[in-house]
């Protein structure tokens, strides 16, 4: 696949990780991630083309399904249910969540990471990115304070570690891809699951509101 | 061959912005089930502007009379000296800085104009243009300034002629430097989600408030400066960031398609304006400036990416 289109792809990853940062309702947060499972869907496509290993493509029907589809369809059924549209709560406020959210791609680029990042080196450019996504990532799971936003940062985690391990050259065997995928689709369940009890006992997602957990 | 260009080039801006404004009237009426006006009504509005009477207030000083003609005169001025249709004309005004600041001219003086008479209105829209003008510019140099560091020219003939497209290495800045520069294109002309120019509420408006003293002819003027500005900025933004079919040299096939590329790029530009209008609601006063912040910290990344 061109270089230029990748880059692209990249580019819209790291589009969705700041739109994930700033959207306020968790409808366009779970299209934000359905839009960056495709993305990653793609990229593991291409990867597929370079290598014609046909378990590769069934990782990435796998991909289509669970991340694009499934995931996407069990968060937009929570959202209706719990009437949760809105997800405002974040620790620190917009200005601050920009300014901390350039820092993470500074250091990203920045020579400490050089090793890292320069595995390969014609595909440094993209790893940096990637690695700057794995910050962006960490750093909405520490800043929202509602779980399901919590749960889409952790799946887009996921994601942006997969797009670092494919162009840093550490790719797994298909097997072990399909098996971790697997494990995703288990996890997204259980975690619907624990998301709606959660919600039937404290009556919110706000996991700052749930101060009698330990009871 | 050049003059002809050149008088072609001067009045492109003037001519076609009022279609402009029709089209995405007319396409905001069809999202909302109407039929609308003619896409040449804001002509007709215009004329009809031109032929009447004036109410001027006794308050009001030499400042709100003149103020339409210097602010028309500054978007006729930055229209001739930013790339249309050709990337090969070259004016001594054609440096990003001094057009981002000639145009900082007529905000200055639209302001003071909105002031001068002493009305409530005119104080606050105002206020709210200041305060928005304050923020945005941060965020409209530093996305040119990311075009002009990948293109290494700070002059838009020059970087339009360039296609920094073709830097497959900067294509993330080259998005995120785009991103910033539309939210400030919706800002600095006034559109949603910043402004709602179809409506003159004390709790909405910003550019209405302004221009709300103004009547006839000088009326005509700042709306048609407005329809300008807008048009400058589809230019800028269609062609430095995407240089695409733009006349490379002088001949006439080059000019003819790059006049009609121009034309398509501003149709698509108006479609995206007049769907994001008829689709997203305008944002309360106090959480405009978040959005400006966003488009320049995406900008600042831009810059930064750029090894």
């Amino acid at each position: 696949m061109n270089i230029l289109f990748l880059k692209f792809l990249f580019g819209v990853m790291f589009l969705t990780l700041v739109f994930l940062h700033l959207t306020k309702k968790n409808f366009l947060a779970t299209v934000a991630y359905s839009i960056q499972s495709l993305v990653i869907t793609i990229v593991l496509f291409n990867s597929f083309l370079e290598t014609n290993n046909f378990y590769l493509l069934l990782v990435v029907f796998l991909s289509l399904v669970i991340k694009v589809i499934i995931a996407p369809i069990f968060f937009t059924n929570l959202i209706k249910k719990h009437a949760l549209a809105f997800s405002v709560s974040t620790y620190f406020s917009t200005p601050l969540i920009l300014i901390i959210i350039s820092i993470l791609t500074f250091i990203a680029y920045s020579d400490k990471f050089l090793p890292l990042t320069s595995i390969i080196p014609n595909n440094q450019a993209l790893l940096s990115i990637a690695l700057s996504v794995i910050f962006m990532s960490l750093f909405l799971i520490i800043n929202r304070k509602g779980a399901l936003s919590q749960i889409i940062g952790i799946l887009s985690l996921e994601n942006s570690i997969l797009a670092f391990i494919i162009f840093a050259g550490l790719e797994q065997s298909p097997g072990l891809q399909i098996g971790v995928i697997f494990n995703m689709f288990i996890w997204i369940i259980i975690a619907s699951v624990f998301i709606s009890m959660i919600y039937k006992h404290f009556g919110t997602l706000n996991v700052t509101s749930m101060k009698n957990l330990k009871d | 061959m050049t003059i002809l260009i050149w008088i072609i080039q001067l009045f492109f801006v003037p001519v076609i912005s009022p279609l402009i404004i029709g089209v995405i009237k007319k396409i905001k009426a069809k999202f909302q089930n109407r039929q609308g006006s003619s896409i040449f009504q804001f002509y007709k509005d215009l004329w009809k502007l031109m032929y009447k009477d004036e109410v001027v207030s006794k308050d009001a000083s030499w400042i709100f009379l003149y103020a339409p003609f210097i602010i028309f005169t500054v978007t006729i001025a930055v229209g001739a000296s930013i790339p249309l249709f050709a990337s090969f004309l070259n004016g001594p005004t054609s440096d990003l800085l001094v057009i981002v600041y000639i145009m900082a001219i007529s905000t200055f003086f639209l302001s003071l104009a909105g002031m001068d008479t002493g009305s409530a209105f005119g104080g606050f829209g105002s206020s709210r243009e200041m305060t928005i003008s304050a923020l945005a510019e941060g965020g409209l140099i530093f996305s040119l300034l990311t075009v002009a560091l990948v293109s290494s020219s700070t002059n838009v003939f020059i970087i339009s002629g360039i296609n920094i497209l073709n830097h497959s290495q900067h294509l993330l800045s080259i998005m995120l430097a785009f991103i910033g520069f539309f939210i400030i294109l919706l800002a600095e002309t006034t559109r949603f989600p910043f402004d709602n120019p179809s409506t003159h509420l004390e709790l909405t408006m910003i550019h209405e408030a302004m221009i709300l003293e103004y009547s006839g002819k000088r009326l005509a003027l700042m709306e048609w400066a407005s329809a300008n500005k807008l048009i400058i900025f589809i230019a800028l933004g269609s062609n430095l960031f995407f240089p695409l079919g733009i006349a490379q040299n002088i001949s006439w096939l080059a000019l003819v398609i790059g006049i009609i590329v121009f034309l398509l790029k501003i149709l698509f530009f108006s479609t995206i304006i007049a769907i994001l209008e008829s689709s997203v609601a305008k944002f309360r006063f106090f959480r405009l400036p978040d959005l400006l912040i966003t488009s320049f910290i995406l900008n600042v990344i831009a810059i930064v990416l750029i090894n």
